[in-house]
């Protein structure tokens, strides 16, 4: 029941905001809403209660609406739902059209995302995967940039498109299932699927995600959606869709098609690393600095993806640990170069200079932030990287190496975009620049005590996810091991 | 009746068949080749009349009068067939002052 | 015991001093008024000085050779065990105690140099983070931990060299040196995991434990040695690496200080020192070393003799100096590398913290050629700058000529050739620090306008305990030849594995010193000859240049190599895969799929002529095929 609870508080409470006229009171009815789920969740994580939900739903595809968790959801849950009031917080004392449809929309997504990771069998899966698109897609739509409709209508239909791929897999698994037919994880993981049938079904999966996360090749709808979304669906989207991606390779490939896995295993790989050196080589001379996030964020992903298909322990931990320190940095960063844009009226780092003189505080903070996102040590970036190198390196060198070089890569062009938005003397229309307010120190600061504090003390989150990455591997090791016995 | 059954069973059935198929071709190519509007119209119904014949064939060669009864239906329905396809015809000659079919395009894109 | 286990927990407060006086002048930024700020970093750093010495007494006091503190479990996954531990052992002691006390000094005396900078504040705030990054490098007990603190100097030196931002040429500096040790650091990081999956462990001890099971020239080990080399290469400023060192003088001095004499190039010295037990498996990376080390401190030397900046010279002083270092550990001679280490902090802090003096009576100038004739207008200044030079020369008894002599004499037990080399570029150091001197000191002051003036007292102390470190610093490690003992490497004996070889004879190494004794004299008096006698005058920047002298004086072009060779192809690849592969390619391929469709939408729309004729003939045709179709099936 407590997921239930979980599930729907967001969209209920989204609901009840259209009640309200005034924005401060609307803002800060979604900000108690996205509070108490937070707070609910950490009841989950600190719980020894295991909680369960699960009823009989549509008889005729013998599916119930089942939700559930284990460690890797939770740590999913846990990313999404401290991310959000951060979200709506982003939304205060700004200038907002239609405010109400806005935290609407904003819950809603949420709630979508939590059916995401809650989800325990395909059928619900894939249409809280779906739902996920709908408020989001009016986010972008409605409160997005100079030509957000045409990059909108890409995006949507790109993800669409993949996401169709992902429906005919999960109806091909459903009538491979024994007895009477279903949808859910526990029958899917345990299904024989010979070999050959593998080797495709691995891409028919596979791409829904690769679209999503985004992998090399599948990622153009990335860059240019980050650049002109609103700073809140920005937010979502490299904060919390994109681990979404993740999240369902690691549901579906891994458990599923683990022959398929093993057989595209370094071919994918290969393709996740030359994402990560492409989008590394590529952000190095953006000249808009939201594009050039978007294209770190990119290259990162791709390392977490690369990660994904090593299938050791210290790869998935790392992975995993990387999917919750990514989204809070990334978050950060977005937020900040919103800012950015907001304080001077432009992304444009060729024209930008000395922001330092004028905001010493925000400089700081974009500092550290950019120091998570270029894995220090003592921030959570490193933590993650550094297991996810060591998971590469077990497969090959060359791996890791490649891996390796997007830390460089990372260094150059993320200073680089600091050096020149914050350092130098003061460019002529930046005079008048401001310094932070209270509010974006309530925003960021608890961003950045998250940053450094799982850097510095990483383990509970390896000890929660301990279990679930040891069952998971147990759902496909013995199966390669079979094959490697041959 | 039995007379009239046993006449028409005089001639096998291949030859109606032969004939409802040289009727209906007749048909067919009258309709794809001709411009007349009205002649497409005849063209139709020399169609429909093959078939009433084979129809009308079939059943008394196998003895079952649903086939005559399907006969009338159509007839009824070219009936009101011709009476639709006429009137159209007529307000087409009123307003572009033709027949021709081909004159009839502006239903496109 | 049980006071022993109590006390030696108390070694987490060794870096924690220094991290709490960064937390302390770095969020009370605007309140700490004048000296405040400096003050509460000198103390700290300090407080971290004491207490090293306390922990110094208390192993000795107890017995101890070493004691593992651990904090936490840090990284524990699958079979990777990370805990946050502390390593206390006579290494570590060493290095706690140079880059605590010089570290203090330069804290000190950076309250007088800073003292009306604006952001004085988060300048020290930067510096006590830098002393916490390398006390936790030095002090940590896995290779891990030592990354942190590798990264952490890295950055703090990033901040510091660039704490003038407001000058793009120095945030580039700052961005070079980052970049280029992080190109190092990924050779690390990959030396670290490979080194990981060999031994199953990081933690120091252990993996010198298991080390023993490995022979001698081990592929394996082999490999991870040179991997870790390439990290130190790079943070200790050799050659490949090494241009982002002289760069790094964009920083106020006092940094220039820090990175050069007590932090950060000595990282890759101590790491190097500290698996001296795997390098002694590696006799191929040993050979690397020893090439890249001499060669790094002839090169550095030579540029060194046509660099007209004051803080130049003595950075690529510091470069020669490091592949001293590097010489001595390519030998083997971990201890004298680490004694080296200690003395070139003594003289290279002086050295800078001079420099900084002279600089800062002169208002900001660096060039020397516009100095000159400070001898009788900074004394305290002059004398200590005095023993400085004749310490990095190697004349005896400044504490240079010990720590030189014993690598001198190192490079002679392994071939003489690496000897005669090694004194080359010993006499150039000698050559261009004496140039250097000549020009400050003596002959008239070449720029007007201004009236150099000795430092504030704030400033003179810290020159003159410096001093005393650089003249009798030597005598903490007086070999047999003069009645000593090697107190400090026997010291260091028990962290330190040394790859011997036998001892030179006294009466060899005796001939050895006169012979280079006597040719440093010969370079100070042909030194002394051209720019006290003749009063040699360099040439300005204009005026035209012999071949040689170009290309010395421009560093051999290999920033400009760099740039050709690396930046700007990048920058290249770059621009083509974002306007050919992902705006030309990519990106339209997935458009050409959206529009591709509604073109062949267009296509269909085209068949609708709205020719009745037309439409009825290919319904029959429709139809006509479909009962085809049915026929053939």
């Amino acid at each position: 029941m407590l997921l239930l609870i979980i599930l729907l508080v967001p969209f209920i409470s989204g609901l009840f905001l259209f009640l309200f006229r005034k924005k401060e009171t609307v803002r800060i009815l979604a900000l108690a809403a996205a509070i108490v789920n937070l707070l609910l969740t950490f009841s989950l994580v600190f719980s020894d209660f295991h909680a369960t939900y699960s009823v009989k739903w549509m008889n005729i595809l013998s599916t119930t609406f089942g939700l559930g968790y284990d460690g890797i959801s939770l740590i999913m849950l846990v990313l999404t739902n401290l991310l959000f009031p951060f979200i709506i917080l982003a939304g205060f004392n700004r200038h907002q059209k239609q405010v109400q449809l806005l935290n609407f929309l904003i819950l809603f997504t949420q709630s979508a995302l939590i059916g995401v990771f809650l989800a325990q069998s395909g059928f619900l899966f894939y249409i809280f995967w779906e739902l996920t698109l709908i408020p989001v897609y009016f986010i972008l739509l409605l409160w997005g940039g100079e030509g957000r409709k045409a990059i909108t209508l890409k995006f949507f239909i790109y993800t669409l498109a993949g996401s169709l791929l992902l429906l005919f897999g999960i109806i091909y698994l459903f009538q491979l299932t024994a007895g009477v037919h279903t949808t859910d994880f526990s029958a899917f993981n345990q299904l024989q699927i010979p070999e050959n049938t593998q080797i495709w079904l691995f891409w028919i999966l596979f791409i829904a995600f690769a679209v999503k996360m985004p992998v090399f090749p599948f990622h153009t709808w990335q860059p240019s959606t980050y650049t002109n979304a609103p700073t809140q669906g920005v937010m979502i989207l490299a904060g919390v869709m994109t681990k979404m991606g993740i999240y369902g390779a690691l549901r579906f490939l891994l458990p599923i098609v683990p022959l398929g896995v093993n057989y595209w295993q370094n071919f994918v790989i290969t393709l996740c690393l030359i994402g990560v050196i492409y989008a590394s080589a590529i952000a190095f001379r953006q000249k808009n600095l939201k594009t050039l996030i978007a294209f770190s964020s990119m290259a990162h992903i791709s390392l977490m993806a690369a990660a994904m298909f090593v299938l050791n322990t210290y790869a998935l931990q790392g992975l995993l640990f990387q999917v919750l320190s990514h989204g809070v940095v990334i978050v950060a960063l977005f937020y900040m170069a919103n800012l950015i844009e907001e304080k001077a009226g432009t992304l444009d780092l060729s024209i930008m200079g000395g922001i330092k003189l004028k905001a010493p505080n925000m400089a700081i903070l974009l500092l550290i932030v950019v120091l998570g996102s270029i894995a220090l040590p003592l921030t959570a970036g490193f933590v993650g990287e550094f297991l996810m190198l060591t998971g590469l390196f077990e497969q090959s060198v060359w791996f890791a190496v490649a891996g390796g070089a997007a830390m460089v890569l990372s260094a150059i062009y993320m200073l680089y975009a600091y050096q020149r938005v914050m350092l130098g003397e003061v460019k002529a229309g930046f005079e008048k620049i401001t310094d932070i307010r209270t509010l974006d120190f309530v925003i960021l600061i608890p961003l950045i005590v998250v940053i450094l504090g799982l850097g510095i003390y990483p383990q509970p989150v390896f000890n929660l996810l301990e279990d679930s990455i040891t069952s998971l591997q147990h759902l496909f090791l013995p199966v390669l091991d079979l094959i490697y016995q041959h | 009746m039995k007379e009239i059954t046993s006449a028409i069973q005089l001639i096998p059935l291949e030859h109606y068949i032969l004939l409802c198929i040289a009727l209906f071709s007749i048909g067919l190519m009258g309709v794809l080749f001709r411009r007349n509007t009205i002649v497409i119209l005849m063209c139709i119904e020399l169609m429909f009349n093959s078939v009433n014949l084979l129809l009308a064939a079939f059943s008394a060669f196998h003895s079952d009068p649903a086939g005559q009864v399907f006969v009338f239906f159509i007839m009824v329905v070219a009936a009101a067939e011709v009476a639709v396809g006429l009137s159209i015809v007529v307000m087409m000659k009123r307003n572009v002052d033709s027949v021709d079919i081909n004159l009839l395009n502006r239903l496109k894109w | 015991m049980v006071g022993f286990s109590q006390y030696i927990n108390l070694a987490w407060l060794v870096p924690a001093f220094p991290l709490l006086g960064f937390l302390i002048t770095g969020l009370a930024n605007k309140r700490l008024k004048y000296n405040q700020a400096g003050i509460v970093a000198s103390s700290m750093v300090a407080l971290s000085f004491l207490m090293s010495v306390f922990l110094f007494f208390l192993l000795r006091s107890y017995g101890q050779d070493k004691a593992t503190v651990t904090l936490f479990d840090w990284i524990s996954v699958g079979n990777m065990k990370i805990p946050f531990a502390l390593l206390i052992d006579h290494l570590s002691l060493t290095m706690m105690m140079i880059v605590t006390g010089v570290g203090m000094l330069i804290h000190i005396y950076s309250i007088g140099y800073m003292h009306d900078d604006e952001r004085v504040n988060s300048f020290f705030a930067q510096m006590n983070l830098f002393t916490f990054s390398m006390l936790l490098l030095v002090m940590g007990a896995n290779y891990l931990i030592l990354f942190i603190g590798w990264e952490g100097v890295g950055l703090c030196s990033y901040l510091l060299i660039g704490f003038w931002f407001k000058n793009p040429s120095y945030n580039y500096s700052a961005r070079k040196a980052f970049v280029m040790n992080r190109i190092g650091d990924l050779g690390f990081i990959i030396g670290i995991i490979l080194l990981f999956f060999t031994f199953k462990t990081l933690t120091f001890t252990e993996v010198f434990a298991k080390a023993s099971t490995f022979q001698t020239g081990a592929p394996v080990i082999t490999l991870i040695t040179i991997l870790l080399l390439v990290g130190a290469v790079g943070k200790s400023a050799q050659i490949p690496l090494f241009t982002w060192l002289p760069d790094a003088m964009a920083g106020p001095t006092p940094v220039s200080a820090l990175i050069h004499a007590a932090t950060m190039v000595t990282a890759g010295i101590y790491m190097i020192a500290r698996s001296g037990i795997l390098y002694n498996l590696a006799p191929i990376t040993l050979n690397i070393i020893i090439f890249l080390g001499l060669a790094t401190a002839i090169l550095a030397a030579i540029i060194g003799l046509k660099q007209n900046d004051i803080k130049k010279v003595l950075a690529y002083s510091t470069v020669s100096q490091l592949g001293y270092m590097f010489l001595a550990l390519g030998l083997g001679a971990y201890s004298t590398a680490v004694f080296h280490l200690t003395t070139h902090a003594f003289f290279k802090a002086l050295l800078f913290l001079g420099a900084g003096s002279i600089i800062h009576a002169m208002g900001g100038e660096q060039d020397i050629r516009k100095m000159g004739g400070m001898k009788s207008k900074m004394p305290v200044t002059y004398f200590t700058f005095l023993a400085a030079t004749l310490a990095i020369s190697g004349i005896p008894p400044f504490s240079g000529f010990f720590s030189k002599d014993l690598i001198l004499s190192k490079a002679f037990e392994h071939n003489i050739i690496l000897f005669v080399l090694a004194l080359g570029g010993a006499l150039l150091t000698c050559f261009y620090m004496f140039r250097l001197f000549y020009l400050v000191f003596y002959g008239e002051q070449r720029m007007a306008g201004i009236n150099p003036h000795e430092s504030p007292k704030v400033m003179t102390i810290p020159l003159i305990i410096l001093g005393f470190l650089t003249v009798f610093g030597g005598f903490l490690n007086v070999p047999s030849l003069f009645g000593g003992s090697s107190a400090f490497s026997a010291f260091l004996q028990t962290a330190v594995i040394e790859n011997v070889t036998e001892e030179l004879s006294h009466s060899t190494e005796i001939i050895l010193i006169l012979i280079s004794l006597l040719l440093l004299i010969l370079v100070i008096l042909y030194a002394h000859r051209i720019f006290i006698k003749k009063a040699f005058v360099l040439a300005d920047d204009g005026e035209p240049m012999t071949f040689t002298g170009k290309l010395i004086s421009n560093r051999f072009y290999l920033d400009e190599l760099y740039a050709f060779a690396f930046e700007k192809p990048f920058g290249r690849l770059s621009d083509f895969l974002y306007k050919k592969i992902e705006n030309t390619i990519l990106d339209p391929a997935v458009d050409r799929i959206g529009t591709g469709t509604s073109e062949l939408g267009d296509l269909a729309r085209k068949l609708q002529k709205g020719n009745m004729s037309f439409y009825l003939f290919t319904m029959v045709a429709g139809i006509l095929l479909f009962i085809l179709f049915i026929l053939i099936i």
